[in-house]
């Protein structure tokens, strides 16, 4: 088989021939419908929430939460995973904050210098995992440990707060009153990617080296080098996330994704995986991941309007990612049942 | 020649090394490591951990990973303290009912697994959300502080000489472990289903309750390691368990388990359990900044798991 047949092979055959009952038994209809529902939902039940304020922070905080998803989807695809993201993003942003302060470079190289750490600290935990050939669960277990350890160590845990006024301000900026431009930046990423995956030939050897390492390998793509790659992809998007958060905190703070940036794990897997993304690799979806990230935004948002009690949404969260994978499971027994898929 | 050729095959003798070679650098470097406080202060920290490591070492032994024992854990230490300060509870039946609190989480997680199929990493990460939000929203991220004397004083107390209370029970578990993985069917099973759960299954072994079993476990280990630090804090913080992830994976890799399942071993486990606190020690002798404890453990965690897939390739080569 050469590179091209296998190439053309695989997912395509997922994604060609949509017939009408298997666009709505898909992951992306099911999404779209609970947002509307829950939309409704919300909208009735509470007091503004589709205030223009309330909008904003929506968009502002979905646009965040999809990055994050966005950054474990890209190792996801590669059949691994990629614990790292917080701390690689904390990493990023202080690097960024860095240069700026202590440097006294100007913003946008700054911007970039931050960006290209994340790509590096990918760069080190790809070039890691295809080295050793061990999971890429410990090994980003450990870098996560180190680069936080790093981090905090160099920067003595605090925050870099005297930024050019322009972060704050991007991140302050409506349009229209309750559009916010860091939702631009964050489906314009989500764009480039579905381009990316779709019709490049480096995306699609990206699946392919998830769906089989060997297989790829045998029809000439060199799968570390394709590994190291959705690594450092991933870096930059978690150092995008965390510069998102900095324009919206106005400041670099080390302590943003919590303890090694672990409170990033949670919106980073719920995500792709309500998504649909297969945790075994070689199959992606963008638009589900984008859709996914928002349907946990405004559910956690509109719980907390709910006045459930801000201490329970992490409780429901939780259950939503295991609902999420048992209604996966069953979908994808019903569909192979009835041989659709 | 041959004799040390086999004790290097063994998963103690390493560590043993290590933390020989460890204790002898430090010592000579700073007189105080070994003064009985110092001690102390080692033993305390090493009670608590070790059971946070078997914790995670039971799940690692049948192949899975198990994100949320510091969840269940911080669960555990706010049922236990709870109970002590609202319901007013006599302190052995608040133990009883955090240890079942500690067990059915474990055992929720590994019968979700089981039912499911899906993998233990994406299961134990909801039920990490879970648990923990429980616990907020039970605690509303306050700490009990109604924890009785009884309690307080056998976090305190000392045994013999420098040797803590805290580290009976922990040294119980360990003698239990060990001989439970050694000499009783279920530590067998877990080994077996760990290692091929296939092959373990044909031979008569039932896989599921195998699995739900260790998760059971690893639910109660965690529960004990929270109750312990309830005691040696004397507060019920819900914040117990956050930062147990790491460590968790730590001390079980420098023992030598295998990620894959099927291999550990209770000793080397402890063992690792006692590197890590030696250097996180030596660390705040040598007045390191303590910011740099979590780069080492990684750094740790690397060189451990590149040190045992070096060492399984000696005697089966060509199979990993």
């Amino acid at each position: 088989m050469s590179a091209q047949d296998f190439i053309s092979a695989a997912p395509l055959a997922q994604s060609g021939g949509l017939s009408r009952t298997r666009f709505f038994l898909s992951n992306e209809f099911g999404l779209i419908l609970l947002i509307a529902v829950f939309a409704v939902v919300f909208a009735m039940t509470t007091r503004g929430f589709l205030s223009p304020f309330n909008l904003f922070s929506l968009g502002r905080n979905s646009a965040v939460n999809i990055m994050i998803g966005l950054s474990m989807m890209t190792v996801i695809v590669t059949g691994g995973l990629n614990l790292a993201v917080g701390a690689m993003g904390v990493s990023a942003a202080m690097t960024c904050g860095w240069m700026i302060e202590a440097l006294g470079l100007p913003w946008p190289l700054a911007v970039w210098g931050g960006l290209a750490l994340g790509a590096g600290l990918g760069f080190i935990n790809g070039w890691t995992v295809v080295r050793t050939g061990l999971h890429s669960f410990i090994i980003t277990l450990a870098t996560m440990s180190i680069f936080f350890g790093v981090m905090i160590f160099l920067t003595r845990a605090e925050a870099y707060r005297g930024l050019p006024d322009i972060f704050s301000a991007f991140g302050k900026m409506k349009f229209a009153t309750y559009f916010s431009p860091l939702l631009v930046v964050t489906l314009v990423s989500a764009l480039a990617l579905a381009w990316l995956y779709r019709f490049t030939v480096t995306g699609r050897e990206m699946l392919a080296a998830g769906a089989s390492p060997a297989a790829a390998e045998l029809s000439g793509i060199r799968v570390g080098r394709v590994v190291i790659l959705c690594h450092m992809l991933s870096g930059v998007l978690a150092g995008m996330a965390a510069l998102m958060l900095v324009t919206r905190n106005g400041a670099a703070i080390p302590s943003m994704a919590g303890q090694l940036g672990q409170d990033w794990l949670l919106p980073a897997f719920l995500g792709p995986v309500l998504g649909g993304t297969l945790l075994q690799g070689g199959k992606v979806s963008v638009l589900g991941t984008v859709l996914g990230a928002f349907l946990v935004t405004m559910l956690s948002s509109g719980l907390l309007m709910l006045q459930i009690g801000a201490f329970w949404v992490q409780t429901f969260l939780g259950l939503m990612l295991l609902i999420a994978v048992l209604l996966d499971k069953a979908r994808r027994s019903y569909l192979a049942r009835r041989n659709l898929a | 020649m041959i004799q040390i050729s086999r004790l290097s095959r063994t998963d103690w003798f390493g560590p043993l090394l290590a933390t020989v070679i460890g204790i002898t650098i430090v010592q000579s470097f700073s007189a105080t490591f070994l003064s009985a406080y110092n001690v102390q202060i080692l033993l305390l920290a090493i009670a608590v951990n070790a059971l946070v490591a078997f914790s995670q070492m039971i799940i690692i032994a049948i192949g899975q990973m198990n994100l949320s024992v510091g969840a269940i854990g911080g669960l555990a230490a706010i049922s236990f303290a709870g109970a002590l300060e609202v319901w007013g509870l006599p302190a052995p039946i608040a133990l009883v009912f955090a240890l079942f609190v500690g067990a059915l989480c474990g055992m929720a997680n590994g019968i979700l697994i089981r039912i499911t199929g899906i993998s233990a990493f994406v299961i134990t990460l909801a039920t990490l959300s879970i648990y923990k939000g429980i616990n907020l929203g039970i605690t509303e991220a306050q700490p009990f502080y109604g924890i009785p004397d009884s309690v307080k004083n056998f976090g305190s107390a000392l045994l013999i000489g420098p040797i803590p209370w805290l580290v009976v029970p922990t040294l119980l578990i360990t003698l239990l472990l060990w001989f439970m993985l050694r000499r009783l069917p279920i530590g067998r099973f877990i080994l077996a289903v760990g290692s091929n759960d296939h092959a373990a299954a044909l031979s008569g072994i039932s896989v599921g309750v195998t699995v739900v079993a260790a998760h059971a476990i690893s639910g109660f280990l965690a529960a004990m390691a929270g109750v312990l630090v309830v005691a040696r804090l004397q507060i019920g913080q819900p914040s117990i368990g956050d930062d147990w992830l790491i460590l968790s994976f730590a001390a079980p890799v420098i023992g030598g388990a295998i990620l894959a399942g099927g291999h550990v071993s209770t000793t080397a486990t402890l063992l690792g359990v006692v590197i890590v606190a030696i250097i996180t020690q030596a660390l705040v002798l040598f007045s390191i900044d303590p910011f740099l404890v979590q780069v080492v453990l990684g750094a740790m965690i690397l060189a451990a798991v590149g040190l045992n897939k070096l060492r399984a390739r000696q005697p089966l080569k060509g199979s990993i």
